[in-house]
């Protein structure tokens, strides 16, 4: 089983770190090098983990378990207002990245008010991309049970956070409530606040376990990292995004940050080394995300084997 | 301990949570502005049913407007006044008060705290800033930022000592204002 973990440490030798992570048969996910410090996210089988943790002892780095890396989570406010930024959501969101999920913040059109509060299809078909929602609201009890609208349609697991207790039965289209998280004016510094934090990450991560062990009921043709290494590979193109991340990792796919209409059917050609294209085990289709392209990695029962 | 002499607070509804960290929420607004030393006493009533945010509070003693004299040291030379500047804050409506009064061409700024007036008249007592109307225009930017987002039809009436702001997200209508008020003098009384 491939184990998520996340690696911070000097520049100097750290791809030491990426060509052993490569000869045991594990992936890169995300290198994120800030002048001299590198932050490398990495999927390893879980039985090599201590020869990795042997080098990277010698290089007197840090490794520490990720358990949302390769996760894609949208953190959901209902405007990008001051009301309800930068504080709450900011955090929640910094702390999801710590924890290795990579996350993107969305502020709804008109998620405002609590008769008027409403969401597209549009949004709701940008945040169904994901594997799990966050979604920020306020301090009353009427308006968080009241804005259940937003996320009835989601199709991916929603956990809710606001400032009162709320019985989860009250709240029955969310997959978890987190309390004493409403809207504040202040960063979170106290320990009751980032405990508040902590819980989120363990819900979080709960609503993509869940995921996950729905996947391996019908498992997928082939894993996402496996998808994301070949295109890598064989579409060069990608390198040359300007995105921190040009392949987003999902647990049921990637994100390829290159333009669609180009680019659709360098992708569709992929070839794995079984002698399969992606175009054969996965949908591709532009994503509701600029105009990138949504791969969707299609189950076992729709192609018949998995490799 | 609250800086001002009464903040009282209503939130119908069982919104105890709510009640408590609104309170928290303004407090942590008007201390970031800087208004909280100039309210008095404060009182907020929210209806979650209706919807609708009411926020009434009484004003310290107004503020005098800034004059030249405030913004820096005024001395009688040869030839006219120099104003030595304390406060630079304010140089750039002391300047163009400066330039309105006297014009242009009789006043010299030869280094960048010191300003020379050719002029017999003494430019100590012109006003220079309108404080109060800095102060007011500070207020409706916090109180909009206090008042729930959704609540976008809104009503300001201001006055020297007072001011009530009211938000809902349904149109204000003057039964809803009369009610609105009602309230907020029965917790004035209570």
């Amino acid at each position: 089983m491939l184990e998520p973990v996340m690696f911070t440490g000097g520049l100097y030798k750290h791809d030491l770190v990426v060509e052993l992570v490569e000869d045991l048969g594990g992936y890169v996910l995300q290198k994120n090098v800030t002048q001299s410090e590198v932050i490398l996210l990495i999927l390893i089988p879980s039985e090599d983990k201590p020869v990795l943790e042997a080098l990277i002892k010698e290089l007197r780095g840090e490794l520490v378990r990720a358990p949302l890396a390769g996760t894609e989570v949208a953190v959901v406010t209902p405007t990008l207002a001051i009301h309800h930024l930068p504080h709450t959501a900011c955090d929640i969101a910094e702390y999801l990245r710590r924890h290795g999920s990579k996350t993107n913040m969305m502020g709804l059109a008109r998620g405002v008010g609590r008769e008027i509060a409403q969401i597209n299809e549009y949004e709701t078909a940008l945040i169904n991309e994901h594997d799990a929602a966050v979604f920020i609201f306020g301090n009353f009890r009427e308006c968080i049970r009241r804005k259940e609208s937003l996320y009835r349609n989601i199709t991916v697991p929603v956990v809710v956070t606001g400032g009162p207790e709320i019985d989860k039965s009250e709240l029955p289209y969310a997959f978890e409530y987190v309390s004493s998280i409403g809207r504040v004016a202040h960063r979170a510094r106290k320990a009751t606040e980032i405990g508040t934090l902590d819980s989120i990450i363990e819900s979080v991560g709960r609503a993509l376990d869940k995921t996950r062990a729905d996947i391996t009921k019908d498992p997928l043709t082939t894993s996402p990292p496996r998808v994301m290494d070949a295109v890598r590979e064989q579409v060069p193109d990608v390198e040359y995004s300007y995105s921190p991340l040009p392949i987003a990792l999902n647990l049921g796919g990637v994100r390829v940050k290159l333009p669609y209409e180009r680019y659709k059917d360098a992708v569709k050609a992929v070839t794995f080394d079984e002698g399969v294209t992606l175009g054969e085990i996965a949908t591709i289709r532009p994503s509701r995300m600029k105009d990138y392209i949504l791969v969707r990695i299609l189950p076992a029962s729709e192609t018949g084997y998995i490799f | 301990m609250d800086p001002m002499e009464v903040f009282k607070i209503v939130v119908t509804g069982q919104e105890d949570f709510g009640t408590k960290k609104y309170r928290e929420l303004i407090m942590d607004i008007l201390q970031d502005l800087g208004l909280i030393r100039s309210i008095g006493r404060l009182y907020v009533y929210m209806d979650i049913m209706d919807p609708v945010f009411a926020i009434y509070g009484l004003l310290r003693t107004g503020i005098p407007p800034l004059t030249v004299k405030d913004v820096g040291d005024v001395l009688k030379t040869e030839g006219g006044y120099q104003v030595k500047i304390n406060d630079e804050e304010h140089m750039s409506d002391l300047l163009k008060v400066l330039w309105g009064r006297f014009g242009r061409e009789r006043v010299e700024q030869p280094a960048r705290d010191i300003v020379i007036i050719a002029s017999d008249t003494d430019p100590s007592a012109l006003t220079v800033a309108d404080l109060e109307t800095e102060f007011l225009q500070d207020l409706t930017d916090g109180l909009v930022r206090v008042a729930p987002e959704g609540f976008r039809n809104r009503r300001n009436e201001m006055s020297k000592e007072s001011f009530f702001f009211i938000a809902a997200e349904e149109t204000l209508t003057p039964e809803l204002i009369a009610k609105t008020k009602e309230k907020i003098r029965e917790m004035q009384n209570a």
